[in-house]
């Protein structure tokens, strides 16, 4: 495999790094934001999507700092991991991520920018050439989708990473910084339903960091991860369950989120209340359980049948729920 | 700081700074007179100590207590570990060019036309080859040579090879591959192995007179020993079941990579990580159409073979030729990816396996039937065909044995030669089966194999010679050593134990090309002068598995020498003699016997100079460190060094050459040779599972490993490939498999998704060695290569039902599939959670006192047996109350040899079976 050439530019600051993407955007030149480089380089590696310029974020000290309540977008998943000052839910998401080589590289940012992934669409230019391309990547064939056929209008690639249910769950604000200006919307709402534009970033815009409100500590709970290997792969599915608790059995609150299963994460508001309305325990963690199986659809575009993904998605969810028993 | 001055180092030579000490040649000089060697080390036979409970060995004599069965890391471990040995890859010469070879996007279709002329006009790009240039076919087995360079006429697979490319820089070669216009006509593919077995408008290949119908048959086979027609009367338990195995990978670290050199004086020298240098220096020859003294293929070092490196390769064509072409070498290192597309890996495979065993708990008959899926090229597949069957005829002696075997060609990468060649997929099957007859007859698994083995020195079925066995050993370690006794049946629901056995050749008896006539399968030239270092010439590839060390440890051995005083040189034809390569388990065993032979040649004669400066009585003389003295009285003795001058005298370097050829053995039937094999290896795992219930995930917690490889020669290696064995194979197991989707494209050609386990997934392995002592393998040895990784399949199968109580038919058993398994059983048993389903229990029946006293006598048999010089034949059969000493086809109509299907086999024959429904053109009459 070789990598197709491109310019690399390498601010040193979050404001160097803005003005050189109005730059590139003022010249009608196409380009990508690269973090840690572990999900953007193989797939340009594999000619899928890629720029004639990348702008590298690897300088911008800006964008490291972790306490609690602020994770920096270019804080490495092994730090997120490790650090005393990470919530324990999403230290062990960031410590189940690919491997320790990929995870002393690769970023917050990054995991949750990761672009959705599929069978048909992750294989080299030589592959996707022998099925004459698929909608994500059609290299101007205006190629139709190879999971769902006869609909190029939405793809259903899968969105894979793993921090971004557990950061749902604590509800976590985003920041984004555009040669525009910044925003900053729930983490909930970053996400769009479609495996192409995956998210509300505009062309030029980045992540700086995450915000974690002040009581996030407060919250219990835990991530479920399902994959063939302990190491190296994405998750076929990913459940986040948190609660807080109020004393008594009856958790005070709780919020679900999964991953994995179709081409945004899943963030659970209805399941997880009506869960609380009339609590009983184990029978109520059953019924989340099942209305979380329900609510997610995914497709055969990884490794697991989507039948046996979802049918897991049950069992996640009820081992998530363990601490509240 | 003070040296300490060790004693061992040398005198009188100056060492370089920095670099590793040697140690000295020869012990002549400061200690005058040889210590004895340690007793513990040399064979009773030869008046040491060291016990021989498998009885004396020819080549008890030879041992010095040198190097043989010490462990020892391999002799070219620093090469690697520091980064300097050069892979196929890293071979740079001046003036290289880079090759890209452009490939099928489809299945299979007709190549109209190849426009090149775009390609050629991009600065940079100094050569280009299509089919046009390479005429003749080539594949490792000369019966069927169907393989072009590149695609003449047709292509077969996505990813076939269409055309090639040599440019100054990949960049630039990268480019001109897509400049190169290819017109197709796609024509219907096949994918489903089944379909190979229908007559096709467009079959893949043509064989002209001896195609089979109009079909996609490759290879048929049909093979009938014994009382078939009784098994099924005598049967009192029967197990029947289809399984299907997916298509697994070697999934070498190392990616195939070749640079092609023609040199001034006009011969080629081909650098390539190759298995099996001959036959790829025989293939170029056909294609290039020049000579073989013409082409020196040179071995680099090879990251991981497994058998995926030892076809000649469509790729190392195309860099001989652009190489030719363009006037300057040229190099091509394979993508991930197109590892895949040559792929050769194991074959995906419908296997139906019967088993019968009758009321004395003897196995009366096995009935198997195997489709593979070839793939697109024939590659190994004639004899993969046949070790479907003939390599499950043993470790048990059984009444009958049916098999019907079927290799048709799909459109997929083809199908190969893999680690445990043809054995590993239908052994699994069998010892399923075996731990089902347990099951059924209320036994205990290990005691029914126990009570059912062929003694050493025996005959099986097919009329294989078997010599020693140490199954039994293997099986009474691994059941103390696992505490199976306190656990089979007995642990909780979700936990699980399991046993499976292997048998495997060690070395193929037939050589793949069988002319001319008697001539050696291995022969090793060895020069030694006047400094004492022993250069060893070999053509045994080093694939990784230590054949470099353990030609050096044979030689070191009988010389009595350290071994950093023996070089190998094993790269090149040019220098090695033709070795037949790394593959069916063959190099330790005939190498290591070649390299014996030709250090004997060189004892003789330092043996006799020492009579000539000692004159000591020759048969006194041993061979202890470097020295040689008279055993009677140490103190009358030579250095090696003192000896050799002498034997040098008036001559210069000692040269010698041995060689080894298997014995003539087998029976005349036709297919009688597939599976012949001077040796073969014996193994039993045990292993422990935890299964998941609720998810299906399988989880193997710990493995006890026995592996009858008559000597470890070097126990460091036979343990690495014990634990290497049960790593390949538990991915098979469990997670690896090529997966072809609906429209037939290979979804994970690459390590994402190609899911060989991680470090996590790996379970603590404990090997442990059996010692059988074969008497015509080097020192006792056999394989210890490919056999080790039969066992495990089966075991984690076994252990998986011991835990919950689903036999797989389907392999990898991934999550999934355990989960549906799971919930089945679930529905069958109308069970609504999964975690209420009840382990699987054993009571034993009256038989397991009957097994326990059959298994003790045949304990005794097998002793006498292996100790008794004068022992008489001893045939499959007599189990059955036939008479041991003869082929039992001779006595008994009923145990004929068949080799062709009745007319009444015909009417309902099996899947693989119904290949022979086909009539051969040539007997059809409008060939």
């Amino acid at each position: 495999m070789r990598m197709p050439p491109f310019e690399l530019h390498n601010p040193t600051s979050l404001s160097e790094a803005l003005a050189t993407a109005a730059d590139l955007e003022e010249a009608g030149q196409d380009f990508d934001w690269i973090a840690g480089g572990t999900d953007l380089l193989p797939n340009y590696k594999w000619h899928i999507n890629a720029k004639k310029h990348v702008i590298a974020l690897a300088k911008v000290s800006e964008l490291t700092e972790l306490s609690p309540t602020h994770i920096g977008a270019m804080v490495r998943l092994h730090d997120l991991a490790q650090s005393d000052a990470s919530h324990p839910v999403l230290a062990k998401a960031a410590n189940s991520i690919a491997s320790v080589m990929i995870r002393r590289s690769g970023t917050v940012g990054g995991n949750i920018c990761l672009d959705t992934r599929c069978y048909w669409f992750n294989q080299s230019e030589q592959w996707r050439e022998s099925i004459d391309w698929c909608h994500k990547c059609d290299c101007g064939t205006a190629a139709d989708c190879r999971v769902i056929p006869n609909q190029n209008t939405l793809c259903v690639a899968t969105y894979q990473a793993d921090l971004a249910p557990v950061l749902m769950c604590l509800e976590a604000t985003i920041h984004l910084a555009s040669p525009s200006g910044q925003r900053s919307v729930l983490l909930s709402e970053f996400f769009e339903l479609d495996g192409m534009t995956r998210n509300v970033l505009q062309r030029g815009e980045l992540v700086t960091h995450l915000t974690l409100p002040e009581g996030a500590g407060e919250w219990q709970g835990d991530y479920q991860k399902l994959s063939q290997r302990e190491s190296w792969d994405f998750p076929e599915a990913g459940v986040a369950v948190l609660w807080k608790r109020n004393g008594g059995a009856k958790p005070a609150d709780l919020r679900v989120g999964t991953t994995g299963l179709e081409s945004i994460p899943g963030f659970h508001t209805e399941e997880a209340a009506s869960a609380l309305v009339d609590w009983r325990g184990k029978e109520s963690i059953d019924e989340l359980a099942e209305a979380i199986r329900k609510a997610v659809k995914p497709v055969q575009n990884t490794w697991y049948a989507p039948s046996y993904r979802r049918k897991m998605v049950k069992v996640l969810t009820r081992r998530a729920c363990a601490g509240l028993l | 700081m003070s040296v300490e001055k060790k004693d061992d180092e040398m005198v009188g030579y100056r060492q370089q700074p920095g670099k590793l000490p040697f140690s000295k040649p020869g012990s002549g000089g400061k200690n005058q007179f040889s210590k004895p060697t340690d007793a513990s080390i040399i064979p009773e036979s030869q008046g040491g100590s060291k016990k021989q409970p498998w009885g004396p060995h020819p080549h008890d004599e030879l041992v010095s207590g040198q190097a043989i069965g010490k462990p020892t890391a391999m002799v070219d471990s620093r090469w690697k570990v520091t980064g300097q040995a050069h892979y196929g890859d890293d071979v740079r010469l001046a003036g290289e060019l880079i090759g890209r070879i452009v490939r099928s996007p489809h299945h299979y279709a007709r190549v109209l036309s190849i426009d090149v002329t775009k390609a050629l006009e991009l600065p940079g790009v100094i050569a280009v080859a299509t089919g046009a240039d390479a005429a003749n076919k080539f594949g490792v087995l000369p019966v069927t040579k169907d393989e072009h360079a590149m695609a003449v006429e047709k292509v077969r697979h996505a990813g076939d090879l269409v055309a090639c490319v040599a440019a100054e820089t990949e960049a630039t070669a990268r480019e001109a591959e897509r400049l190169i216009e290819v017109e197709y006509e796609i024509l219907d593919s096949i994918h489903d192995m089944r379909d190979g077995l229908e007559d096709s408008q467009t079959p893949i290949h043509d064989r002209g007179k001896y195609h089979i119908g109009e079909s996609n048959i490759q290879k048929r086979v049909f093979q009938e020993f014994g009382d078939v027609a009784g098994m099924s009367q005598a049967a009192v338990a029967s197990h029947k079941q289809n399984w299907l195995f997916a298509g697994v990978n070697h999934a070498a670290t190392e990616p195939h990579a070749v640079v092609a050199h023609w040199d001034p004086s006009g011969r080629l020298t081909l650098y390539t990580p190759q298995q099996v240098p001959h036959y790829l220096h025989r293939a170029l020859a056909d294609v290039l159409e020049i000579p073989m003294h013409q082409i020196n293929v040179h071995r680099t070092f090879v990251g991981g073979g497994f058998g995926g490196k030892s076809d000649p390769f469509p790729h190392e064509m195309c860099a001989a030729i652009l190489a030719r072409k363009a006037g300057r070498p040229v190099r091509i290192c394979l993508d991930r990816e197109e590892v895949y597309w040559i792929n050769r890996g194991r074959h995906p495979s419908r296997i139906e396996m019967n088993l019968h065993a009758d009321s004395e708990g003897r196995i009366c008959g096995i009935e198997t039937d195997a489709l593979i899926d070839g793939g697109a090229f024939a590659s190994f597949g004639h004899v993969t065909t046949y070790y479907n069957g003939v390599l499950h005829t043993a470790p048990y002696e059984i009444g009958a044995f049916h098999y019907t075997g079927a290799r048709v060609w799909t459109n997929k990468p083809a199908s190969g030669a893999m680690r445990g060649h043809g054995a590993v997929n239908s052994r699994c099957a069998v010892e399923v089966g075996m731990d089902d007859l347990a099951e059924q007859l209320a036994v205990d698994p290990i005691t029914l194999r126990l009570a059912n083995l062929l003694p050493p020195h025996s005959a099986t079925i097919t009329g294989f010679r078997v010599t020693s066995i140490g199954m039994r050993e293997c099986l009474e370690r691994v059941r103390a050593a696992s505490g199976w006794d306190d656990k089979f049946r007995k642990m909780p629901l979700g936990k699980g134990i399991g046993i499976g056995c292997g048998f495997f050749i060690s070395g193929s008896a037939l050589p793949i090309h069988w002319d001319p006539n008697k001539f050696p399968h291995a022969t090793v030239h060895l020069k030694i002068d006047m400094d004492g270092g022993v250069t060893v010439h070999t053509g045994a590839a080093e694939i990784g598995q230590g054949s470099d060390t353990v030609i050096a440890q044979s030689v070191a051995e009988v010389l009595g020498l350290p071994l950093d005083m023996i070089r190998i040189k094993s790269r090149d034809t040019d220098t090695s003699p033709v070795d037949l390569g790394s593959y069916s388990s063959r190099v330790t065993f005939m190498n290591a016997n070649a390299a014996i032979s030709a250090a004997m040649g060189i004892r003789d004669e330092l043996l006799d100079a020492t009579v000539e400066i000692t004159g000591a009585e020759r048969n006194k003389l041993v061979i202890g460190d470097r020295r040689i003295f008279a055993k009677n009285d140490p103190a009358v003795g030579v250095s090696y060094l003192e000896a050799l001058h002498k034997a040098q005298e008036d001559r210069g370097a000692l040269v010698s050459s041995g060689a080894y050829r298997t014995p003539p053995m087998g029976r005349t039937h036709k297919g009688a040779a597939a599976g012949l094999a001077p040796a073969y290896s014996f193994s039993a795992y045990v292993a422990e599972v935890s299964v998941d219930i609720e998810t299906g995930q399988t989880k193997v917690d710990k493995v006890w490993a026995a592996h009858d490889c008559g000597k470890a020669l070097n126990p460091l290696a036979v343990k690495g490939q014990i634990i290497g064995s049960c790593h390949m194979g538990m991915g098979q197991v469990l997670s690896e498999e090529m997966r072809y989707l609906r429209s037939g494209h290979l979804m994970n050609p690459d390590l994402l998704d190609y899911k060989i386990p991680s470090v996590h997934e790996m379970p603590e392995v404990i090997p442990i060695i059996v010692e059988s002592n074969d008497l015509e393998g080097p020192f006792g040895a056999k394989e210890a290569g490919e056999g080790p990784l039969l066992p495990i399949l089966p075991a984690v199968c076994n252990a998986v039902y011991d835990a919950i109580g689903v036999r797989t038919s389907e392999l990898p058993i991934t999550p999934d599939r355990m989960y549906r398994m799971i919930e089945n059983r679930c529905r069958a048993e109308k069970v609504s959670d999964p975690l209420d389903l009840a382990s699987p229990r054993l009571e034993h029946s009256a038989l397991q006192d009957t097994l326990d006293a059959r298994s003790n006598a045949h304990t005794e048999r097998d002793i006498e047996r292996r100790l008794d010089d004068e022992r008489e034949p001893y045939h499959n059969g007599a189990l059955f109350g036939l008479d041991p000493t003869i082929p039992p086809d001779e006595v008994d109509p009923r145990w004929a040899v068949t080799v062709l299907p009745s007319d009444e086999y015909l009417t309902t024959p099996r899947l693989a079976g119904s290949a022979w429904k086909h009539t051969e053109r040539r007997h059809r009459g409008d060939a």
